[in-house]
């Protein structure tokens, strides 16, 4: 069974379509991968998910539970976790304050420090002096206390060192074995093709590929084509 | 020297008051993000109700209760409709219309009340506390610092030891972030407001009984009020907590000097006046976050 299920989801941004009629679904134990040039959508559709914004038309499904007219708390609630773009930590906190602030009364914070050793030694620090990557750390183990069923990670890459990046890759990677849904959108394709299961590449709002990470992972062509496609058209 | 002790205690029962209120202002600045004009007109609200439930018979320890729910009920009147309503506005956008919803509790309030002519408060805390010479120190002036005082420390420890304080500390520093996390955030704004509004009715009551109590005064403490929250920055309780008493006290030596008397009223503005002076410098004021 799917965790996560968008049906012909329509998005407007004020009055501007910008996602038009997007099927995406999670599966609990894969990545599902999110690709795409700027402005192409990827956060408008995460968005959309969690709540943030509400979407147009079209269904949102949560283990066959509809979730398109409920509240961002209630999604969260429900088991819909969003890691936003930019690292939204609380950065007046502490980093423990941080991780607790959405504790789901089954989790505990050691969760958060198995899988990132290096926030347990940063605890009490106000996490508005970690660095970037621990950051980064914090917002996405603090989704995970929340004990949700699929988790949406928005660019968690951007700006950071290629070893902390593979560290949070192989991170997300452990979360997926546990069992969990993920939807990862990234920019840099090939990090996340690596650890994905399943690829959507969205262009101008559309889905132009659904298919195995692996394909385009070893057709690079094919996915610089994906990406460009239109970019390709109108300089022709 | 009693000349200017006995004024000066007396400016201490006013400060405990305006200690009170600023702190509940900054309470609900820094929790819900909204500059409450209407502070002190909710808890006059349940000063009021308790005023009339005990003028209909009622005993007054129900009727103490009984108003501060009413308190409660106000603020979340404006909660309602700051939180709810307005909660796509900005700060300023919500702290004009909790403006514009002072002026009309006020007048609707006076017109229920039976105008500017004070009511009779009873007393809740009658006598003195401390009688030395001519200096007396009431049992109500007393109540009114020691709850401000024990309001202090009970913000500041709810805020930082409780789980929901966490969560209110996360809601007003990033409200979608905190809502993504499951938090219900506006049950608990609307928490926060009802809190504010029984506290604020708890101590009006207490304080009436010093002031000339028609509800447009009363009202009109939330001047004195934001005077202290400002004190603190809109952040501190405890530097509210002291900017309401030494305003208070500055007051009663003011009106203790003869010349000084009649431009006592003016102290707050005055105190706004130089701390926002003194913010502009420290360019404190960016809300830009
Ligand atoms: N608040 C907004 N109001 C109006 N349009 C917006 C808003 N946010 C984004 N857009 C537009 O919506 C489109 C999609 O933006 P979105 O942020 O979803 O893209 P993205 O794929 O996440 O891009 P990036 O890789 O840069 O994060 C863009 O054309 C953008 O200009
Ligand atoms: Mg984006």
């Amino acid at each position: 069974m799917n965790a996560l299920e968008l049906n012909k989801v329509h998005i407007k941004r004020g009055d501007i379509p910008i996602v038009h009629g997007v099927d995406i679904v999670a599966k609990p134990g894969e990545i599902s991968v999110l690709l795409g040039a700027n402005g192409a959508g990827k956060t408008t559709i995460l968005e959309g998910t969690s709540g943030v914004i509400p979407i147009a038309s079209g269904d949102i499904v949560l283990e066959g539970a509809q979730m398109c007219k409920a509240s961002a708390g209630h999604r969260a609630r429900s088991g819909i976790a969003h890691v936003e773009q930019g690292r939204t930590i609380f950065a007046e906190m502490s980093t423990e304050d941080n991780l607790r602030v959405g504790l789901h009364p089954e989790s505990g914070l050691e969760q958060a420090y198995d899988l990132f050793p290096e926030l347990k030694t940063r605890a009490n620090v106000k996490s508005a002096m970690l660095s970037g990557g621990e950051q980064q750390m914090l917002v996405i183990a603090r989704a995970l206390l929340g004990k949700p069923k699929v988790v949406l990670i928005d660019e968690m890459s951007a700006g950071l060192a290629p070893v902390v990046v593979a560290r949070l890759m192989q991170a997300v990677r452990l979360l997926a074995d546990q069992g969990l849904a993920v939807l990862l959108v990234e920019q840099f394709a090939n990090l996340a093709l690596d650890i994905g299961d399943r690829a959507y590449v969205l262009r101008r709002g559309e889905v132009v590929y659904d298919g195995s990470c692996e394909i385009l992972r070893n057709d690079p062509a094919m996915l610089h084509h994906l990406y460009l496609g239109d970019m390709e058209k109108d300089s022709a | 020297m009693n000349s200017l002790l006995t004024p000066a205690m007396a400016g201490l029962s006013a400060g405990g008051a305006y200690a009170i209120l600023g702190v509940c202002a900054i309470f609900t600045y820094r929790l819900v993000a909204v500059v409450n004009f209407t502070g002190a007109a909710v808890g006059a609200c349940g000063a009021f109700i308790m005023v009339a439930l005990v003028e209909m018979g009622m005993p007054l320890f129900p009727a103490v209760v009984l108003g501060i729910a009413a308190g409660a009920l106000a603020a979340l009147f404006v909660g309602f409709i700051t939180t709810i309503w307005f909660s796509g506005a900005n700060g300023s956008v919500k702290a004009a219309v909790t403006a514009a919803l002072l002026v009309g509790f006020i007048a609707l309030g006076l017109r229920l009340t039976g105008g500017q002519h004070p009511k009779r408060f009873p007393d809740i805390l009658q006598g003195a506390w401390l009688r030395l010479a001519d200096v007396q120190i009431t049992n109500a002036s007393i109540a009114a610092i020691g709850l401000a005082i024990v309001l202090t420390i009970a913000a500041e420890q709810f805020l930082n030891r409780t789980r929901t304080g966490l969560e209110l500390r996360a809601l007003s520093e990033r409200p979608m972030a905190a809502e993504l996390l499951g938090i219900r955030v506006r049950l608990l704004a609307l928490i926060v407001w009802a809190i504010a509004g029984a506290v604020t009715a708890f101590a009006l009551m207490l304080i009436a009984p010093l002031r000339s109590p028609d509800f447009a005064s009363l009202s009109l403490l939330i001047v004195p009020a934001l005077a202290a929250a400002l004190i603190g920055a809109f952040k501190s309780f405890r530097a509210a907590l002291f900017g309401g008493l030494a305003i208070g006290i500055i007051e009663g030596l003011a009106s203790g000097l003869v010349g000084l008397n009649q431009y006592r009223a003016a102290i707050p503005f005055i105190v706004i006046l130089l701390v926002l002076l003194w913010s502009q410098r420290e360019a404190r004021w960016d809300e830009s976050r």
